[in-house]
């Protein structure tokens, strides 16, 4: 019965067990993965000193490519973060159970590529030290930030986001926190019962557990979807041609979801095989996620096609010119590449054999991101190269400072979340527990057959008739 | 008159929820389900059928948390712009509707969120100690029925929880 | 910060509302730029390092696209049966075109600013506070005409060695890195006109404040000045032109007059304050 999201019959001491493991005695893998990313993040910090001393001057940056791959990488970890949300909180109002055993770490990534994200409007700053200055604090000058500009608008947003995020996170994790308590010890259980915040499984706290975490969950979509939104806006709110663009909140939205999803898929085949999570993340699930990201990739080219309809029809010949200039000029293999990643890669998803097959499903989720990654690119920089200003264009290739901290970026991004699967269970037990349970009570092994079923499944013969009964 | 903590464990939800049921339908005098708190390790919507729905007022302070969060935020907003005398705005409006409108939403959801940790917090009693006779079976698949009861009634309800074939029985003098 | 401060605050907001947008406005300082004129001989540009402080950044980075040019003379080339591509004579069908800070009245990088490090002043002026700016460059980013420059490096050390330091400018700020930059329409000029004006207990008048590049420009090619003014030369150039503030698209009355005036990327609707006197040539 290879249909079924899960064995209903799975021990609880077993998930109990499986989860708590999958948090001890980090074999060497792990410690070579924690040298790599700290690797990684020397790289970007070694990086960043240097500019910070220096200037912007080493990334190459110049007139007029004022922004580059901070801004691009920035909106790109803002993407990755958006469907640990859509995961988590939309399929909680659904009633979609099939996202309890995947949840946990897809929210550890929005907070964690939050976190990331947030470090490249600071990095890209010409003068870091003075960032506090985005923030609106009481200045006995009367200062204030200028409300107006979409970068404070941005300042907002991430707050917001990353605060509640990180909340729904550990509201969401506080029962599976008070297991870990019950059956750590040393420092682990001091940390715990900290963390816990003496959650001890009351009707009462179950309660307003409940209504909590759908409160959360009703919170973060329309947040989720206004925070990309905002990101869109340091585009769509300027004159230039190629950023002007109405349909850009939806788009990045979209792409927002699509780049998040097919990180889901990538962290969820590398949590299964290292962690041997057979049980829990299980080839239907995958083969779930695979169908969302397919739909959501579909959204999103059908997005980047309007946005090419609606500017070559839109006749504005700045805005036309600078769309043929993303296919033709010296960006144009990248834009090109992005288009194959982007839109005909995922129709790899739409393939059972594909979607069942790990490696695979691996391998095309990271170009799905790389896609994604140079789509963003692909939006800053060839507006920057040519624009209304025939004077003003030029063609940039970013300077290795750039690189560098852009691969630390993934470094950090990886470094936090090692941390994270050896603290925190990655998999939410209490989560499974009652996935266990309302699905051995609800769904018979009948009725999983009768709604699973397919053409190629075997015939059950003895199929009671639920008409009448 | 001493006051007991009794609790029974079972690994059977079915046997715990009538055992509930049970008290609610008063097998043991003196002893009302408004005394039980249960322990589990899962959220059991369904349990509140018996044990009464007790509500949650969680969504009020959703409620003011985004209502406070809208009106302190564009009024914060507002009134910081209306203050920020060192920048001509260059006969652009001073207090601009729609950059506030996309600011005080944002505030709109911090404050709700923050509103609704606050009660959750005070609600579900959180920060406070276990209780003493928690079991750590609670955290792992079992649940617990919890009552505080009069001398009187500890040998009926040990009684009533066998009856439901309980596994294991705690109990304490309660302070 | 008092509810005075607010009211009043507000009040203005009502009052600028019902005006369409605009403020009374102090000064209205211009530029009219007769392309006629231009030979194209950068003395504008130069004065402009000279008083400005510019850093010069050294061949590479200029080429890198990293140079400070408030002022830049465009130079653009004809098609080649107006007399571009002549090998023999490289000049032939070349056309200047010296471009600053168009000074928008509705510009594109105030708004976006985070730190309001760039505002509108009084004077109608697009004034820079190089003290506040965090170098965020989303300015730059949403000039359509590409008149700001960031500093990418500190230049001090670099571009003023010793002696040269001692001909900087005192009057104005140098630049440290990580600060956006750009054409002030010499606003310490205009300071210093005022306050001698001031001093002598009169109004300012055509005359009292010349830019550097307007100084320098030998076929006077470049004319400063208030537009509020309507005694001053730019004043009456604009309006011989009739080239109007405000409007995304001149009414102009063609005939029977040879109307040269425009602004540019005036269709963006920045509404700058810099009008160019078209290039009138024997095909």
């Amino acid at each position: 019965m290879h249909t079924k999201d899960i064995n209903e019959n799975i021990a609880w001491a077993k998930i109990n067990e499986d989860v708590l493991r999958s948090m001890e005695n980090p074999r060497v893998g792990y410690w070579v993965a924690v040298a790599a990313c700290i690797l990684m993040v020397s790289c970007a910090v070694l990086a960043e000193i240097y500019q910070y001393q220096v200037g912007m001057g080493p990334s190459n940056l110049n007139w007029p490519h004022m922004w580059d791959l901070y801004i691009a990488t920035f909106v790109f970890w803002i993407g990755m973060s958006h469907s640990g949300t859509l995961l988590s909180a939309i399929l909680h109002i659904i009633g979609a159970d099939w996202r309890k055993p995947i949840y946990r770490f897809a929210e550890a990534m929005t907070t964690f590529s939050l976190l990331t994200a947030g470090l490249f409007p600071i990095i890209h700053l010409g003068r870091v030290w003075n960032m506090y200055w985005v923030l609106p604090y009481v200045s006995d000058r009367g200062i204030w930030p200028n409300f107006r500009s979409p970068l404070i608008w941005d300042a907002f947003a991430i707050t917001t986001y990353l605060t509640s995020s990180a909340m729904f996170l550990f509201i969401g994790m506080i029962p599976d926190l008070a297991i870990c308590r019950d059956n750590a010890r040393g420092w682990r259980q001091k940390l715990y019962t900290v963390l816990s915040l003496g959650w001890q499984g009351d009707d009462r706290q179950w309660r307003h557990f409940r209504r909590i975490y759908l409160l959360m969950a009703c919170f973060l979509i329309p947040l989720a979807v206004s925070v990309h939104s905002i990101v869109s806006a340091d585009f769509a709110m300027s004159i230039m041609p190629g950023w002007h663009i109405t349909s850009f909140p939806p788009y990045f939205v979209a792409g927002a979801l699509y780049s998040g999803c097919a990180a889901i898929i990538t962290l969820f085949i590398i949590l299964r095989y290292f962690f041997r999570f057979e049980e829990y993340m299980t080839i239907p699930i995958l083969e779930k996620t695979c169908k969302l990201t397919f739909a959501i990739a579909m959204v999103w080219s059908y997005l980047t096609l309007v946005e090419f309809a609606s500017v070559w029809y839109g006749h504005d010949m700045a805005s036309k010119e600078a769309l043929i200039a993303r296919f033709t000029g010296a960006y144009a293999p990248f834009f090109w590449v992005m288009l194959f990643c982007g839109i005909v890669a995922p129709f790899g998803l739409a393939f059972e054999r594909m979607r069942r097959h790990l490696p695979t499903m691996f391998v095309l989720s990271l170009i799905l991101n790389v896609g994604m990654w140079l789509e963003r690119w692909m939006i800053v920089t060839p507006t920057l190269e040519s624009s209304y200003y025939p004077f003003a264009f030029d063609t940039m290739w970013p300077g290795i400072v750039q690189w560098a901290i852009v691969f630390g970026s993934f470094g950090w991004f990886g470094l936090l979340f090692l941390i994270f699967v050896k603290v925190f269970p990655s998999v939410s037990m209490y989560e499974v527990k009652e996935m266990v349970f309302h699905r051995r009570h609800y769904h018979s092994e009948e009725q999983a057959v009768k709604f699973h079923r397919r053409a190629t499944d075997r015939q059950l013969t003895d199929q009671p008739g639920t008409e009448g009964a | 008159m001493r006051r007991y903590y009794v609790m029974g464990l079972f690994s059977n939800f079915e046997e715990a929820f009538s055992t509930i049921s049970d008290i609610r339908h008063h097998a043991v005098p003196g002893v009302s389900v408004d005394d039980v708190t249960l322990k589990s390790p899962i959220e059991h919507p369904e349990i509140e059928e018996i044990l009464g729905d007790r509500g949650s007022p969680l969504p009020k302070f959703a409620l003011f948390g985004a209502i406070f969060g809208m009106i302190f935020g564009f009024l914060f907003l507002a009134s910081a712009q209306a203050t920020f005398l060192v920048q001509p705005a260059g006969g652009k409006a001073v207090i601009t509707l729609p950059s506030n409108i996309v600011l005080s939403y944002e505030m709109l959801i911090l404050f709700a969120v923050l509103s609704t940790i606050v009660g959750f917090v005070i609600n579900a009693r959180l920060f406070t100690r276990r209780h003493p006779l928690y079991s750590e079976k609670v955290s792992l698949d079992q649940v617990g029925v919890l009552l505080e009861l009069d001398e009187k009634s500890v040998e009926p309800m040990k009684e009533l929880f066998k009856k439901h074939k309980v596994l294991e029985i705690r109990e304490e003098v309660a302070e | 910060m008092s509810l005075k401060n607010v009211l009043e605050n507000w009040s203005d907001y009502r009052k600028t509302h019902e005006q369409g947008g605009h403020h009374e406005y102090e000064h209205m300082w211009t530029l009219a730029i007769d392309l006629n004129k231009c030979t194209g001989c950068n003395a504008c540009s130069v004065a402009c390092y000279a008083e400005n402080n510019l850093a010069t950044v050294g061949k590479e980075k200029l080429h890198k696209g990293q140079g400070m040019h408030w002022l830049r003379m465009e130079r653009y080339w004809d098609e080649p049966q107006m007399g571009g591509d002549d090998a023999e004579y490289h000049e032939r069908g070349a056309s200047f075109l010296p471009m600053m800070c168009q000074h928008c009245n509705a510009a594109t990088c105030e708004p976006v600013c985070p730190v309001a490090a760039t505002y509108h002043t009084p004077d109608g002026l697009n004034a820079q506070v190089y003290n506040r700016c965090i170098g965020s460059r989303y300015c730059s980013n949403n000039c359509p005409y590409r008149l700001r420059y960031f500093n990418f490096y500190s230049y001090y050390d670099t571009s003023w060695p010793e002696p040269l330091n001692q001909q900087l400018n005192p009057d104005i700020s140098v630049r440290d890195k990580g600060v956006m930059e750009k054409c002030t329409f010499c606003v310490q000029r205009i300071r210093t006109g005022k306050d001698q004006a001031a001093s002598e207990g009169r109004e300012l008048r055509d005359g009292d404040v010349v830019t550097a590049c307007a100084q320098s420009c030998p076929t006077q090619a470049i004319v400063f000045g208030d537009m509020l003014d309507e005694e001053s030369e730019a004043a009456k150039l604009w309006a011989k032109q009739q080239v109007e503030l405000g409007p995304y698209e001149q009414k102009k009355d063609k005939e029977g007059s040879e109307l040269r005036g425009y602004r540019v990327l005036e269709a963006l609707n920045t509404d700058p304050c810099v009008m160019y006197l078209d290039r009138v040539r024997e095909a």
